[in-house]
């Protein structure tokens, strides 16, 4: 579904990303991982579109979307959550799924209607199935920080996205956050057949729910493939400079 | 636990305040369609130059407040749009009609040519941007002699017979500011007006999700350009008369005032600043010539202690007691 | 047109630049170090020349009322800057760009009506001193002695600025403060301190810009509005915070000006606004490097 070739993008002088290779199968979940400063946020931001790259291409159900502007790859059935919590921090829980959702039907320009009405029971079903309906017509900046981040995810889905990124879902939650995120993880997978991309630092998530790794160090990837393969490959050990896989 | 709540919605404390609200509106028509029975001529024209001052200030506040956007020039398609009628009716003999329906047009084009380029920066550079090439089309009205007289302006612009009188002037100027307050509240109320508001508050995330971001903002401001014009048309009714002053800065300046004033978060805000504005300018105007003063101390004073506005104050403050009600 | 034509007007223009450049500096230097956006500038500006012209009328306007006017006039302005830096400015740092550019606009509004009650409305004027009156003749081309002077002085604040930002103690934390202001916080440098004397400077700039301007124009109310609009463009064209990108941009504003009132004089007022919008539009982020 995914594919990344030879991938590259500097900062002022800085390789952040020498040469990245991904390939994502359509209804897998795929994990990125790799030390601090390997790049992993530039990776995303490469594949949607909120950087432009140096060279390299970037395919998305076998068209190019290289460079695209990161409104049209969404149209095209690429959503993604955010490891800082990236909300609309004035408008209420439901509103800002709703918005998702809006912006989906292609109604965002449309001045006739009134955005109460609007997909009342689709926004509930999004938020109900993330445990948010409670809080449907609160401010999230009233919501806990893993709330928010729950949030965070549930506007991605808003758009109903063939693809859905995940960049860092259980950064800063507790256990049980993160048990609730890896199930929600899996249920997406399982049962929504969504094909998921992640980033993660936590490696018992990552081989709890990836069906695929991919390692990146300094910008480049350095090994790709199953799981229990990564936990042998050498070299993703010494990258790792002996941290417990 | 999903579908049967949907009746929730329907938030009955929410109804009422609606309900409050157009019930007040409705009152306010109602005593301002008095208002000539009552007051002499000149409070009339105060009152519709009111009017005026508040469609040209609801429609910055759509780019201001729910845009988010650094407007720093909103006063050039009011300017515009004043321009177009004068130069309209005394230049060419077309109808007076002809002249009211491109004012808005006209302004609506300029907008849509100085936000194609502003809207690509953001933060300040799009300020700045507004401020230069608004300056620009000034310094243009101004020196374009054979079109807009320079720097005598246009003056005794004729209109016609219904709208000689002060009276038919202030009904027509608050039936024209009715319906534009509705049409504007109704887009605010749109899922444009929504996703405007997610482009203010989350320009990045809104990308993510799918919003040209660029043509939204572009949207806003060629609205709001729309209806400033409009409020030009309405100041040409009310002094039949336009100078080049009307698009220099100082003028923008006070627009950006009269919002922060009322409330930039509040649809209403910006009118009620609009009238406090001009109501002080008349006050203060009779008993001394330093009215500058006056109004750069109102606004240092709103500044440090009241950045919110009148109604965003009035809003914070029944929001707080909304949540202490909820929690006990 | 003849090259002696073109060349006095260049002259002209850029001894026009110079003064765009002793203002903007000062705007530059708040933008940069405070992250402010200082629309009072040009009413300090305003006010640099009101006291010039006062101080130098009490001497009966004669060559040491110019030179003391000079002094004087950006020492009171700077001060008045300390005052409102320290009563007002320092409450709104944190802010968004809207609430700060409206509060140094009311100091706009309360420091023209100021103005106008302690000088009166009439339009003021100030005389050149006999040394630099007149002009010279260079390659054909006359040139007014005021805008050769005007010529040395710009340089030489531009040198003094540099000179004060890379080698004096201060300087260096100013700029360290333009850059990471959070790192110096760290390092336990009073912010405060920092704040307040680049304030005060870029105050003590533009009285002198104001000082400089005095005997070559008429002195009343609006000369705070015409000067502060090019000064911002100025600075945005320039680079936020960047001085040399402050002088660069002056000076274009300066010539294209000068030689817009020389080809297309009736027009000549759109200019430095079509240079501002084309340059903007061609680079954001200035010509040189913003310290944002």
């Amino acid at each position: 579904m995914l594919q990344v070739e030879q991938l590259k993008k500097s900062f002022d002088g800085f390789q952040a990303i020498s040469d990245a290779n991904l390939s994502v199968p359509k209804g897998e979940v795929v994990a990125v991982i790799g030390p601090n400063g390997a790049g992993k946020s530039t990776l995303f931001n490469l594949i949607t579109g909120h950087l432009q790259a140096d060279s390299g291409h970037i395919h998305f159900q076998s068209k190019e979307i290289t460079n695209m502007a990161p409104y049209k790859i969404c149209h095209r059935g690429m959503a993604r959550s955010f490891q800082l919590i990236n909300i609309f921090s004035s408008l209420t829980v439901f509103e800002n799924v709703q918005a998702s959702i809006i912006a989906r039907h292609r109604l965002d320009q449309n001045f006739f209607r009134s955005a109460i009405r609007l997909f009342i029971e689709e926004t509930l079903e999004v938020l109900d199935s993330f445990g948010l309906f409670e809080f449907k017509d609160r401010s999230c900046s009233a919501l806990s920080y893993g709330d928010q981040k729950v949030l965070e995810i549930a506007i991605a889905l808003g758009s109903k996205p063939e693809l859905l990124l995940l960049d860092e879902p259980t950064a800063g939650m507790s256990s049980e956050e993160t048990r609730k995120i890896v199930k929600l993880i899996k249920h997406l997978s399982r049962e929504k057949g969504l094909t998921i991309l992640l980033t993660e630092h936590d490696m018992e998530l990552v081989f709890d729910v990836a069906q695929k790794i991919m390692v990146l160090h300094q910008g480049k990837t350095i090994a790709q493939g199953l799981p229990q393969d990564i936990r042998n490959d050498k070299s993703v050990q010494n990258a790792y400079l002996g941290e417990t896989v | 636990m999903s579908t049967n709540n949907l009746k929730l919605i329907e938030n009955p404390k929410g109804k009422f305040s609606n309900y409050l609200g157009l019930g007040l509106a409705i009152t306010g028509i109602l005593i301002l369609l008095m208002a000539p029975t009552i007051l002499t001529q000149y409070y009339v024209y105060l009152l519709a130059t009111v009017f005026t001052t508040a469609l040209l200030a609801t429609s910055l506040n759509l780019v201001l407040g729910y845009g988010g956007l650094l407007h720093l020039h909103h006063g050039v398609f009011f300017g515009v749009g004043a321009y177009t009628v004068a130069i309209v009716t005394t230049k060419t003999s077309w109808p007076f009609a002809v002249a009211v329906m491109l004012a808005p047009l006209v302004a609506a084009l300029i907008a849509l040519v100085i936000g194609w380029f502003c809207v690509r920066l953001r933060g300040l550079y799009f300020g700045m941007l507004t401020l230069a090439l608004g300056q620009l089309v000034w310094a243009i009205v101004y020196r374009w002699n054979a079109l807009t007289n320079g720097d005598n302006g246009i003056h005794a612009i004729p209109v016609p017979e219904f709208l000689s009188s002060i009276n038919s002037v202030y009904y027509t100027t608050l039936l024209i500011l009715v319906i534009s307050l509705v049409i504007l509240y109704m887009i605010t109320k749109s899922p444009f007006g929504l996703t405007l508001l997610a482009t203010r508050d989350n320009p990045v995330r809104s990308e993510s999700v799918g919003i040209n971001v660029k043509r939204h903002r572009l949207t806003a401001f060629v609205i709001a350009g729309f209806f400033a014009g409009i409020s030009g048309v309405l100041f040409v009714l009310v002094e039949r008369s336009v100078a080049p002053s009307l698009l220099f800065w100082n003028e923008s300046a006070e627009v950006l005032i009269m919002c922060l004033m009322g409330g930039l978060t509040v649809f209403m805000g910006p009118m009620l600043g609009a009238g406090i504005l001009v109501l002080i300018s008349m006050i203060v105007g009779l008993y001394t010539e330093y009215w500058l003063l006056v109004l750069g101390l109102l606004l240092l004073f709103l500044v440090l202690f009241l950045p919110q506005g009148i109604l965003g104050y009035l809003m914070e403050i029944y929001n707080k007691s909304q949540t202490r009600r909820g929690e006990n | 047109m003849d090259f002696a034509t073109l060349a006095s007007q260049f002259f002209i223009g850029l001894s026009r630049g110079m003064i765009f450049f002793i203002v903007s500096a000062g705007l530059t230097l708040i933008f940069g170090v405070l992250r402010i956006t200082n629309f009072a500038h040009g009413a300090l500006y305003m006010i640099g020349a009101f006291i010039a012209y006062s101080v130098s009328t009490l001497f009966g306007q004669g060559p040491y009322g110019f030179w003391l006017a000079l002094l004087v006039a950006p020492l009171v302005v700077m001060f008045v800057s300390l005052v409102i830096e320290r009563g007002l400015l320092r409450f709104i740092y944190n802010r968004d760009h809207l609430i700060q550019m409206l509060l140094t606009y009311s100091l706009v509004l309360i420091a023209g009506d100021l103005v106008k009650i302690i000088w009166g409305t009439e339009y003021k004027s100030m005389d050149i001193p006999n040394v630099l009156r007149g002009s010279f003749n260079l390659w054909g081309a006359s040139l007014p002695w005021y805008n050769a002077f005007l010529l040395i002085v710009g340089p030489v604040v531009a040198l003094g600025l540099w000179l004060f930002l890379s080698k004096t103690h201060l300087g260096k934390i100013c700029r360290a403060t333009a850059t990471d202001r959070e790192m110096v916080d760290v390092l336990g440098i009073n912010s405060t301190r920092v704040f307040a004397t680049v304030f005060a400077l870029g105050g003590w700039l533009a009285g002198l810009g104001g000082a400089l301007i005095a005997p070559t124009t008429t002195i009343s109310m609006g000369m705070d509005a015409s000067i502060i609009i090019y000064a911002f463009l100025i600075v945005v064209i320039g680079g936020l915070g960047n001085i040399w990108g402050a002088l660069i941009s002056s000076i274009i504003m300066g010539v294209g000006e000068a030689f817009g009132i020389l080809f297309i004089p009736g027009v000549a007022i759109i200019i430095p606004y079509i240079i501002a919008g084309v340059l903007l539009i061609l680079r954001p982020s200035g010509l040189l490097k913003s310290a944002w």
